[in-house]
């Protein structure tokens, strides 16, 4: 399968009164915008869109979403089985707006799987996010079963993002871009034949599933993941929009879907292929929460690897705390079988850092990347500008923030500054591979 | 100018060897013996006084010891205590641990000190302490105090330097996370597919996690006569009053409760819920009993099986709490436990 994408810089983005992009400026005509979301979905009662550039003094939160503008240039939808019917992904040409994001934003109410982005200052560092421009589609709807809920589905604003990423990625359907990224993926039988003699890499995605009840959990051409079973699939396919990100899982362990559009570890392998390595696929499993599903997950993903003549295997997971789980035993039966493993994920090792860093741990465990800490404190000062709601923090449950503490306080104090777990960070820990923390004994 | 106290033993001391092991603790200002080489390599600091106390009479009346040093500390203001350098010298070794860890406890002052891999100071105190990795004898004072005084010099700055292995002490189990430049050489992608190019190559790598030796907890033996026992229920599914009367964390818990159960047969919806956000809540809320079963408990009771129940049962939330907020807690839950006279728990998770 071959999929071709076509990069349009973003240098910045206007509100106007038409769309275009030109010379790197995406102009969004707002009010169309908004009109045809809000025609999309009438659960959706307040819609805004408002821009967030790199080393603003502005704080977003709580955010529940980041996804890549793009279209098709076949007119297949962006995201099949979620924004239209499903259709097939992994192949063809898509075009995508580069250096920006759709980031959906509750303009009220938060919930357990939402975060915060700081655009400048200290904060800025702490995810990926401070280095795009963030078209934040800010919103609120009439959803009214879940509002004071800590977990919530975010369904009409999630989708709205999704829509609002193909309508913006719709601008620049009928130019020509400035340059192209390809990805090709042989058949596995096609490789056989080559006979390069260069060790088989299978790739493990383990995405959020744990939520029993439908609409939380990530989706594969919109089927909820938590009723699903490991499968083998193209890595084009995720990078195409067959994988979105649910609305589960505190914030920082969470992969978002644009993440899953430009998953940086898939990248890096098709960096080597062919060169140190063949990359055969993408195990797509799951992190179901029961034992029996753990199991039966890690040894049909040990199965698949030794059929597809895996020698090595990289494993990952969305999530910390009971996914960990699924990511060490996943890793444990691949070691079993001969197919040594690389696993990338964080960790949990409390304020004082003391505390064991996954919940289970093995010492077939042997090559570990660390991409974070989920209990690190962040303190930080009041931002100029607030997208959205600080007093989500201290009401709605988001992970890593809170309403009471004796010590600490409320995480948004009266003045505007914060204090939380990195926790919250959006995608904060980056275990898609954006990362460039690591832990550090001290 | 930042201050640092000394601690040495009879022999660095000057008093004498073996001989004078019981010489009770002293204190004097300004540096003595190897004091001397840690002043010279600190920066923007000086050694404002120095303890000496024989190895014999820490070893044999260490609280003693402990507390009459503290006492002469309690005046002096100080940033800092170091202690040493030991060596292989294991009872000094063992003071030095002995006296850090002390210390950095009652005054909240960060304490090094250095010891060869060998002293057993170094496996009582490494997770207290600071302990950096030593030579075997004093030949190698200058280069054990450089290292020393290297991260200490960081510390006294405000900079708790690159770690245990780029500063040279023994790792202690606590990981902190670290931002690397930002280049995609740096990204956990490009780690994760480098590292594994090496693992295929034999080459050598570094795991970014190191699985720590396991720490075992035996199994509690059985019960040998059920008739007489009282079993408490404990969770970290956690089950409350509808108004968390203890407002327990719904994640990353730090608070626990305890709730009374006596005369009920069961928990009902809507006098108890979960307050647990790493699961989907609603069965829990439904049935409160399918986390804490209290229904099944009393059925048993009723049928002879066990001797009572607990009219008590305890709550807290498992997800994203640490191990070491679990350890507290039920170090906080048991003694009260224990006091009621339970004689077993049944914990129940998710």
């Amino acid at each position: 399968m071959k999929l071709k994408i076509g990069n349009f810089p973003v240098r910045d983005v206007c509100l106007g009164s038409e769309n275009g992009y030109k010379d790197g400026v995406l102009t969004v005509d707002k009010a169309a915008a908004i009109a045809y979301l809000k025609e999309c979905d009438d659960h959706i009662t307040d819609l805004d869109i408002v821009i967030a550039r790199p080393g603003d003094d502005t704080r977003i939160v709580p955010v529940i979403e980041t996804i890549e503008p793009r279209c098709r240039v076949d007119g297949r939808t962006l995201f099949p089985g979620v924004t239209d019917a499903v259709v097939p992904a992994g192949e063809g040409e898509l075009k995508a707006l580069k250096g920006c994001c759709v980031t959906v934003v509750g303009k009220y109410y938060g919930s357990f799987g939402d975060g915060v982005i700081d655009m400048g200052g200290e904060g800025a560092m702490h995810t990926y996010w401070s280095k795009l421009i963030n078209i934040c589609l800010v919103g609120d709807t009439d959803e009214e079963f879940e509002r004071h809920e800590q977990q919530k589905c975010n369904h009409a604003l999630r989708w709205a993002g999704h829509r609002l990423a193909e309508y913006l990625g719709n601008i620049v359907r009928s130019q020509a871009a400035e340059e192209f990224e390809e990805y090709l993926f042989e058949s596995v039988s096609a490789r056989a034949a080559r006979n390069n003699g260069l060790p088989n890499v299978v790739l493990v995605l383990q995405p959020q599933s744990q939520m029993e009840a439908l609409g939380y959990n990530d989706l594969w051409y919109g089927w909820d993941l938590n009723r699903f079973l490991p499968t083998f699939v193209s890595p084009t396919e995720v990078l195409d929009g067959a994988l979105i990100s649910g609305s589960f899982m505190p914030a920082s362990s969470k992969w978002s879907t644009y993440e899953m559009q430009n998953f940086p570890t898939i990248k890096e392998l098709f960096a080597e292929d062919g060169k140190s390595l063949n990359f055969v696929g993408v195990i797509l499993s799951m992190l179901n929460v029961a034992l029996e599903q753990k199991e039966r997950a890690a040894i049909m993903v040990g199965n698949m690897a030794r059929n597809l003549g895996a020698d090595y295997a990289i494993v990952t997971e969305e999530g910390y705390g009971n996914p960990d789980a699924d990511y060490v035993r996943c890793q444990v039966v691949l070691e079993d079988l001969g197919i040594p493993v690389v696993g990338i994920s964080n960790e949990c090792t409390g304020r004082d850092g003391f505390s064991q860093p996954l919940v289970t741990l093995d010492s077939k465990l042997n090559a570990l990347v660390s991409t974070g800490n989920v209990s690190e404190l962040s303190d930080l000062p009041a931002c100029a500008t607030v997208i959205g709601s600080l007093e989500a923090m201290n009401r709605d449950g988001m992970s890593g923030s809170w309403g009471y503490d004796e010590k600490l306080g409320k995480s948004a104090r009266d003045d505007g500054s914060i204090i939380m777990e990195d926790n919250n960070w959006f995608c904060g820990d980056h275990i898609s591979g954006f990362s460039v923390k690591t832990m550090v004994e001290y | 100018m930042k201050k640092v106290i000394h601690y040495i033993n009879q022999f660095f001391g000057g008093i004498g060897g073996e001989d004078k092991a019981d010489q009770e603790p002293f204190i004097r200002e300004g540096v003595i013996g190897p004091g001397m080489a840690v002043q010279a390599a600190l920066k923007d600091a000086e050694i404002t006084h120095t303890v000496v106390c024989g190895d014999n009479y820490m070893g044999s009346n260490t609280e003693t010891a402990i507390s009459e040093i503290l006492e002469m500390l309690k005046d002096k203001e100080f940033d800092l205590f170091i202690a040493g350098p030991a060596f292989q010298a294991g009872r000094f070794g063992v003071a030095c641990g002995n006296i850090c860890k002390a210390v950095q406890k009652h005054f909240g002052v960060p304490a090094l000190t250095s010891m060869n891999e060998e002293n057993p100071g170094v496996e009582m105190f490494k997770q207290d302490v600071i302990i950096f990795r030593g030579g075997k004898g004093a030949v190698k004072m200058r280069q054990d105090v450089k290292v020393l005084t290297d991260y200490a010099n960081k510390l006294l700055a405000g900079d708790r330097g690159g770690g245990a292995l780029a500063e040279g002490y023994f790792p202690r189990g606590c990981r902190h996370e670290k931002f690397l430049e930002d280049v995609r050489e740096n990204t956990a992608a490009y780690r994760g597919v480098q590292m594994l190019i090496k693992k295929m190559n034999k080459q050598p790598y570094q795991s970014e996690l190191v699985i720590p030796a396991r720490e075992a907890i035996p199994i509690a033996p059985a019960i040998q006569d059920m008739s007489k026992a009282v079993i408490a229920m404990v969770t970290t599914g956690g089950i409350v009053p509808m108004d968390n009367p203890d407002r327990i964390q719904s994640a990353s818990a730090t608070r626990w409760g305890k709730y009374d159960i006596s005369g009920m047969d069961r928990l009902e919806s809507n006098v108890f819920k979960t307050i647990h956000a790493g699961f989907d809540p609603a069965a829990a809320n439904a049935d409160p009993n399918v986390i804490v079963p209290l229904d099944a408990m009393r059925a048993y009771e009723k049928a002879g099986r066990f001797g009572r129940l607990h009219n008590w049962f305890y709550s807290t939330v498992g997800t994203g709490t640490t191990e070491a907020e679990a350890r507290r807690m039920a170090q906080e839950i048991i003694p009260s436990l224990v006091k009621d006279g339970v004689t077993a728990i049944i914990l129940g998770s998710t």
